[in-house]
Order: structure tokens, then sequence, then C-alpha cells
């Protein structure tokens, strides 16, 4: 529970006290065991710190930039080291401070710290008149203050991290580069976050922030290296990427992201709170509607064959084999369901090559699949399991569309069909709420 | 005091002074025992968020010949050997994959190879200089684009390393002539 939470729970125990809800020591329980720790930071504060050390940092690359040439060189090289070695004796003191410092403080100390840093590189480099492209210079930058993460704790270089390692995959997917070179490095310098949790336990859970900026890293990063793997030489244009296997290597990434382990207290959180299940799951549900369209099926199919050549898609696949047992093993239903669309393509394949089904067995078993999931992510709910009824009601209607769309029925009979399942969506929304109220009254 | 945060910050904090540090101690023993080269080249002006305005310096000689039966992928280092002409301006005079053992000598970077030539990137690219000369050294660079003299690029060659020393047109540093031209 966030301090937020807290101090609305506090608010209301007055009140709850005067209508005689609770005993004395139930509030005193409550008092104790959700109390606010007023030394603790607040977002306005942690906002400012950190806006103040963007500033700051902005500034001086910008000074930087104009470039002193009336200065001498060892006067200029004070301008880059001086704020380098100021940034560091406060990340000192933050550090000897220990608990007793506030964390707005440790966050803007590691931002400087590590903005310093970036402006020394840039002042050395401009000295020298040094060449190299930008991504170079960033590689640098973002492993000189990847370890600020791991002895300050600060969420706001962790999201600076986060966001350089992205931007340099991204832009690394170029042909003839060097593995070492390549964003096949993302997985390893995704991993150099790891310390971030001391001793690989957490203590307090992630703030959202940095969650969604690592999903939307994780993802750039890892489907950059996809794309780079699937590079195909030769053909009338050269060398060139194979889209319809890169297209279902993102789709296992999907997966992963949606079936990545989380302990009890992770599990049990609000989906808007986990990022990665979210995207995933936008992500697999998109792949899953496009595969139920029979132009789609081959392409696909092709596409799967081709990734199975890939060692990358191997080490993919025992990554999601090893997060699905887990996810089987916590019964994470919804999300298993969900992420079954991934061998599709590849049971489709087989089944083709074996000469069972037409072309278009994909999109055939694929709606099937996706129609069978959707109901019993329904049904799940009304057996008292964890489901997932409304993904469910999305699904189908989702798929009444889509063949709907692809039906050569005229346009008023397709109007009426989404006029009904329209209805029948909010209808059944409406339902799902009533009987959650009903289900809660009668457990009060 | 628990004592792993404060050896990883010590190694950080030497990893960050470390860094620059090497890059100056490299470049300065390039300007020190370096050879003077002078290459010929274009100097139009763009900019770098980072690092300020800079001449984007293109020398002339982008190809060196291949020595029969060598072929080079995209990307794969080679050394290519300088030799002053006539008129004082290096040119490409040979390449290979190890460092020749007389001249002066250059790692570059093999971009592709053709019909027995290979294109190379230079090591050196910018030449940064103050904001406040940048537009003039770009108007400068329009009037002089077609001048048969051309940009000369002085450049401290040491140990197959280089370092950009300074830009002259017509026997006067760039700098000179910018300053001269915004009294």
């Amino acid at each position: 529970m966030n301090t937020s939470h807290r101090r609305w729970l506090l608010e209301q125990l007055p009140k709850w006290e005067q209508e005689q809800l609770l005993t004395a020591d139930s509030l005193r329980v409550l008092r104790e065991r959700y109390a606010v720790d007023e030394s603790e930071v607040g977002l306005a504060q942690m906002v400012m710190g950190i806006l103040g050390a963007l500033l700051i940092g902005a500034g001086l690359i910008a000074v930087i930039g104009y470039n002193w040439d009336d200065f001498s060189r060892p006067v200029r090289l004070l301008f880059a080291f001086l704020p380098l070695l100021l940034t560091q004796l406060l990340s000192m003191r933050v550090l000897r401070g220990g608990q007793a410092i506030a964390a707005w403080l440790r966050e803007t100390a590691a931002l400087l710290q590590a903005l310093a840093t970036g402006a020394c590189i840039a002042l050395v480099s401009q000295f020298y008149h040094l060449g190299g492209e930008w991504p170079d210079f960033l590689f640098w930058w973002f492993l000189l203050s990847l370890p600020l993460t791991w002895v300050l704790r600060s969420n706001a270089v962790a999201i600076f991290y986060l966001t350089v390692i992205a931007v340099w995959s991204v832009n690394q997917v170029d042909h003839g580069k060097p593995w070492q070179d390549s964003p096949l490095i993302y997985p390893l310098l995704l991993l150099g976050l790891l310390p971030y949790w001391p001793g690989l336990r957490s203590r307090t859970p992630l703030p959202i922030s940095v969650r969604w900026v690592m999903t939307l890293s994780s993802i750039l990063g890892l489907c950059s290296a996809a794309i780079f793997v699937c590079e195909r030489q030769g053909g009338m244009y050269g060398f060139g990427y194979d889209d319809d296997a890169f297209i279902w290597l993102w789709t296992l990434i999907a997966a992963a992201l949606v079936l990545f382990p989380l302990n009890h207290a992770g599990i049990h959180e609000s989906t808007g709170r986990k990022p990665q299940v979210v995207l995933g799951t936008l992500w697999l549900l998109g792949y899953g509607m496009a595969a139920t369209f029979h132009n789609f099926n081959n392409s696909f199919t092709r596409g799967v064959s081709q990734a199975l050549k890939l060692p990358w898609c191997w080490g993919l696949l025992a990554v999601l084999a090893a997060f699905a047992f887990l996810a089987f093993n916590q019964r994470r239903w919804s999300l298993l369901a969900l992420a079954s669309v991934v061998p599709l393509p590849l049971v489709a394949g087989q089944l083709s090559q074996a000469g069972i089904g037409s072309g278009s067995l994909l999109a055939w078993l694929v709606t099937l699949h996706l129609s069978i999931i959707g109901l019993m992510l329904i049904l799940f709910d009304f057996y008292g399991s964890r489901g997932a009824p409304r993904l469910g009601a999305l699904m189908l209607s989702m798929l009444i569309i889509a063949r709907m769309a692809d039906s050569h029925f005229s346009l008023l009979i397709k109007g009426f069909v989404f006029i009904a399942v329209g209805v029948a969506f909010l209808a059944f929304n409406f339902f799902m709420s009533r009987r959650h109220r009903l289900a809660a009254q009668s457990n009060s | 005091m628990k004592l792993l945060p404060w050896i990883i910050f010590s190694v950080t904090v030497l990893a960050q002074w470390a860094a620059p540090l090497f890059q100056i101690w490299t470049h300065e023993q390039v300007l020190m025992k370096g050879t003077i080269i002078k290459l010929k080249c274009s100097a139009p002006d763009p900019y770098d968020p980072l690092r300020g305005r800079f001449l984007a310096v293109r020398p002339e000689p982008t190809e060196a010949s291949l020595p029969e039966g060598l072929k080079l992928a995209s990307g794969s280092p080679v050394y290519i050997t300088l030799t002053p002409g006539a008129d004082g301006i290096s040119t490409i005079t040979g390449l290979s994959l190890e460092p020749p053992r007389q001249g002066t000598f250059l790692r570059v970077h093999a971009r592709s190879s053709y019909d027995n030539k290979a294109s190379i990137t230079w090591p050196f690219d910018r030449f940064y200089i103050n904001e406040k000369l940048a537009p003039e050294a770009d108007r400068w660079f329009a009037e002089t684009i077609n001048s048969s003299k051309g940009i000369i690029a002085e450049v401290r060659v040491f140990q197959g390393r280089a370092v950009l020393a300074d830009l002259v047109f017509n026997d006067k540093r760039f700098r000179d002539i910018l300053k001269a031209r915004i009294k």
C-alpha cells in the first residue's frame, strides 16, 4: 500500500470510529500498521529535485556546447572535471548519510553525477575533435552511470539508463555490425540493473514509472535484437530483414512479458500496475486477431519456420517455457491461455505439411482457439476461479467484428451485427458489475 | 557502515575519471609526438546537440587501392600509408591489414570494397568551433566552396592514431580567418 493509500485510510478512521464500524482495538492496530512515515518523500518534492538536476545537467552540456575557445586547454579541462568532482562529493555525502538522507536528495545527487559524467566525456571529445557517432558516446555514458543505480538506489538514473539502452539498441540495428556492438547485448545490459534490487531481493516494489519505462525499454531492446537476427542476405535488393520471422519473435517476446514471473504480492496487484501484462496482452490479442484473417496465414506460418532456424529464437523459446512453467505453478490461467496463441502458427504449419487442412487452417484454428479462451475466461469467473470475464467478452466481440469485416454480408447486416455486439458488450459489462457488487454485499 | 556500496561507488568514481583522462592522455600523446600530415577536405557546418557546433570534416581521399587478392568485409580495420606530395598534401599510397613497417600510417575502417578499391572511414570527421563563429563559418564556406585552393586539415598521426589539429585555408588558421571576418 503506498503512502497516498495509507493517508486515505487514516483519514477515514475517525469517521468509521464515529459510526462505530470498528472497535478501539481494531482502530489502534490499523493506525499502527498503516502509519505514514512523514519523512517519506512526496511526489512533488521528488519531481522538483529531478527537474532541478536535469536543468543543471542540461545547462552544463549547453555551456560546454558553446565551445569556449578563448580559454586555454587546462582551463577548459577544469570546466569538464570540476562539475564531475562536485557531484561526486555530493553523492559521497548522500551515501554517508544513508537512510537519514531524503530520497529526493539521493535522486538529485545521482542524476547530477550521471549528467556531469556525460558532460565531461562530451567536453573531452570536443577538445580533441573526436569523431564517432552519438550512440558510441551514449554507450560509455550509460555504462559509467549504471553503478549509481546500485549504490544510490536512484530511480531517476535507472529510468535514464533504461531509456538510453533502448535508444542505443534501436540504433544498432544495422547491417554488418558485430554481435558485441549490436542489440544482441541488450539482455545483458538489462541484467545490469539486477543489483538495483540489493541481494536480488526487493525491499520495496518498483515505482510504477520505473515499471513502465522498464517494460517499454525491454520491448524496444528485445524487438531490436529480433530484427537484427532476422537479417536476410542476398536477393534483389541486397540485404534486408525477414519481417515474417521477426513478427513471430516479437510475439514470443510479448508472451514472455505477459508470463514474466512475479511474486505473490505482484500477482495480486491490479493489472494497471503491471505494464508488461498490459502491453504484452495488447500485442498477443492483435497478433491473434490478425491470424484469424486468411490472407495473413502464409506469411505467419512461413515466419515461424524461418524463425526456428535462428538460435536466438530457441533461446527465447527456452525462456518462455521456463516462464510458462512458473505461471502454471502459480495458476495464472488467464495469462497462460492468452500466451497459448504463440504455438498456433507452428501447429498449423506442421498440420499443413502433413496434408491436413487447407491454406486457411491457421485462421480457423486461431478463431476456434480464441473463442474457447474467451468463453473460458468468462466461465472461470462464474465458477469462482480468478478469471478475466471482461477480457473474454472483449475477445469474443473482436472475433465477431473480425469475421464481419472479412465476410461478404451487406453493410446493413454488418451494421446490425455491430450494434448487437455493442449492446451485448455493454449489457455484459453491466451484468458483471452488478454481480460483483452483489457478491461483495453478500460477503460483508 | 556497509562496505560494498562504498567499494562500488569508489570504482565508479575512478572509472568516471579514468575514461576521460585516458582519452586526454591518448590524444595528447598523438599531438605531442605525432607527425603532421595535411589533407585536402571540405567542411560544411552542422550541429551536435551534446557537443555544439562543428565543421563536418570530409577528407578528399576516400578510396584506397586494394593489394592483389585482398578481400575486405565492411567495417574491418585496415592500415593506410599516407605520403606527402610536392605540394605538401598527403595522399593514400598503400593499404594493408597489418601496420606497415615504414612511413606514416593510420588505422581506419573499410566501408566497402569493389573493383580492387576500398572506400574508407576516416577516424576524424568533425572540427568543433565556437557557437559565435559557426554562422560565419557557414557563410565563409559557401563563398569559398569553389576555390581551387581548398581547405586543408592538419592532422597529427602517431602509431596509427590521428588527432585533427587544425583547419587551414590559404596558409591561415581557420579560427583566425573567422575571427577577422566578424570583427
